[in-house]
């Protein structure tokens, strides 16, 4: 008999689904799945910056603006190689990351909150500014990744992403860095006191959620095929925030098909337009305040409640098979 | 000389109503020690609500201010006891997450219900009083004046509430230690509701107040916001005085900066960046705020 647990059946089960969905969708369906796997990508990322990790960051859409604008200005205006201008794109988030990591060590609660609100606000206000490289609002034209107009290379590319990003993330939190994460997150003092690091582990948390973040900015600009400031403005955050807590914010797969869920819902209702948010909103409202780990661990161990009880049956009832 | 008068004095008016907007984010945050990243929506509902009280149901001017003011208090105090007070029960295990997230999905719902329920263009209540005020070079709408009057008063009546009465001490006790506060009789679930309620009515009147001069839009909250976010931190936060002075002073320089500025458009983005940039900076010297003390301080 198998003994995979619910949470891996269901990831099995979800991941074959989405490897199949595209046989059968249409030419748009398809283009908003390749969309949602850029969420997916954020809102797991931002689940473990600020679910396991703690640190409550509104900066990780600007981190997905930096990877996209600077993979999309080294391969126009400095005519980098695609390969090159990725990877360059990729190591400039990773030392910002560094960076802001280093400079908020001192930070926690809503003062981290406010400091990162600022720096996402002044890097987009740059982008808007700067008429001159980043064309502004107008928008910045990005190359292509594949030639051929079907979104379906996208789609599997971002499939493959979000793949190696939950590997990745769920990798680093199965080792002793998954438990100092969140040591530091329940009681930064006493972890420290027992002989965590925090400062290299808060500063790798934000390296490794940034590099996520800018990868995800970079599938996006060379997907979408253009770029403009708004990628990095207020709602968006509230949208990742939103899919990673509908989600469960402490649960990486869970904010992956929250952001799903939230982003494919979003658009089957776009005829509501503005309703889908105020019903986002009140989403997120009513989650945090009845289910604090999410929707889906909640179904989740529903499931898993019935699935032991089935599973507990046979052997009280019948003893006599053995 | 007279475009700076005019600049330095528009400056001033927003520079007021900025204050308003601060002064209430720094009464929560420092009675309930809570960001309340949904301020800006509650000046947006305090704009509309007024409007709708003197177009629809034809109030005077003043009266549809006071009227939302009102009327922002009893939503404050309905959303703090829905949805903030369960945060002091041994539900929540993450105060400040919890507090963020609850308070900026506030934001979201509301900026998107404003979308829905009052359109997406911009609306203007009548004029408090047609005219301008001439003093020389110097032309003044009545507009401007009477809502720069308005907020003075009440950042007075703000300043003596909680200098001279029992509630505004009480308050203040709360704000510095709730333990405290409680040995000596004071419940201090009952103070974060009247200062969620108090923050509301403020943002509203502010929106309510600048609502003839500027029109009235669901997005026109984002800006005083992240501006009274700023105002706070620079004023340290928890300082009323610090927030009343703040927002006098980034009213000030952003009005300067815009008019002087060359190239329009820079000039506008980066005035708002540099106030971020100062908010930035003094986060990382002084993580508490430039006077770093979290409760209330009235000097």
């Amino acid at each position: 008999m198998l003994h995979l647990s619910f949470t891996r059946w269901s990831q099995a089960v979800l991941l074959i689904v989405a490897l199949l969905l595209p046989l059968g969708m249409g030419p748009y369906w398809i283009h908003v799945g390749a969309i949602a796997w850029y969420y997916a990508l954020l809102a797991a990322s931002w689940a473990l910056l600020a679910g396991y990790a703690g640190q409550f960051s509104f900066a990780h859409v600007a981190f997905a603006a930096l990877g996209g604008y600077a993979s999309a200005l080294c391969a126009g205006q400095l005519g980098f190689s695609l390969p090159v201008a990725i990877i360059t794109a990729i190591l400039l988030a990773a030392v910002i990351g560094a960076l802001i990591g280093a400079l908020v060590l001192r930070l926690s609660g809503p003062y981290l909150a406010l400091f990162t609100l600022a720096i996402s606000e002044i890097f987009r206000l740059m982008l808007v500014a700067e008429e001159d490289v980043t064309r502004g609002m107008l928008g910045l034209p990005v190359p292509g990744l594949f030639t051929g107009k079907s979104d379906i290379p996208y789609y599997y590319l971002g499939l493959a992403l979000v793949v190696l990003a939950l590997v990745a993330m769920n990798g680093l939190l199965a080792t002793r860095v998954g438990l100092f994460l969140r040591a530091i997150r329940e009681d930064e003092g006493a972890a420290r006191a027992s002989g965590v690091d925090t400062t290299r582990y808060k500063i790798l948390v934000f390296v490794v959620t940034s590099v996520i973040a800018a990868i995800a900015g970079i599938y996006y600009g060379h997907f979408i095929g253009i770029l403009t400031p708004n990628i990095a403005i207020l709602p968006e955050m509230g949208l990742v925030i939103a899919m990673a807590v509908i989600g469960g914010i402490e649960s990486l797969p869970g904010a992956v098909i929250g952001a799903v869920v939230v982003f494919l819902l979003s658009e089957t209702l776009r005829s509501y337009g503005e309703w889908r948010f105020v019903l986002m909103g009140l989403a997120l409202i009513l989650v945090q305040r009845f289910a604090q780990n999410g929707l889906f661990p909640v179904l989740e161990s529903l499931g898993r409640r019935r699935q032991e009880r089935r599973a507990a049956i046979p052997s009280v009832g019948g003893p006599s098979n053995g | 000389m007279s475009y700076f008068l005019l600049l330095a004095v528009n400056g001033l008016v927003i520079g007021l109503i900025f204050a308003l907007v601060a002064s209430g984010l720094t009464l929560v945050f420092s009675v309930l020690k809570v960001v309340n990243f949904g301020h800006g929506s509650l000046y947006m509902l305090g704009g509309y609500a007024s409007y709708y009280l003197i177009t629809a149901l034809g109030l005077p001017s003043l009266v549809g201010v006071a009227g939302a003011m009102v009327a922002l208090f009893i939503f404050g105090v309905i959303f703090e006891r829905l949805v903030i007070a369960p945060m002091y029960t041994d539900k929540v295990e993450r105060k400040d997450e919890y507090a963020i997230i609850v308070t900026f999905g506030l934001t979201i719902l509301l900026s998107n219900l404003g979308l829905v329920v009052f359109g997406p263009f911009s609306k203007s209540p009548p004029s408090f009083m047609p005219g301008a005020l001439i003093l020389g070079p110097l032309i003044l709408p009545y507009d401007r004046l009477i809502a720069a009057v308005v907020a003075v008063v009440l950042l007075v009546g703000l300043t003596l509430f909680l200098k001279r009465t029992a509630l505004g001490q009480a308050l203040d006790a709360v704000s510095q230690s709730r333990e405290s506060a409680a040995v000596i009789g004071i419940d201090p679930r009952r103070m974060y509701t009247i200062a969620f309620g108090l923050s509301s009515a403020l943002a509203g009147g502010a929106g309510a107040l600048i609502a003839p001069i500027f029109a009235l839009s669901p997005s026109m909250g984002d800006l005083p916001a992240v501006q009274a976010f700023i105002i706070i931190v620079l004023g340290g936060m928890g300082s009323v005085g610090g927030s009343i002075a703040g927002g006098i002073l980034l009213g000030l320089v952003q009005g300067l900066g815009v008019g002087y500025l060359p190239d329009p458009n820079r000039a506008l983005a980066y005035t708002q960046a540099f106030g971020a940039l100062l908010l930035v900076v003094t986060l990382l010297i002084r993580p508490t705020g430039l006077f770093g003390r979290s409760h209330l301080r009235l000097e």
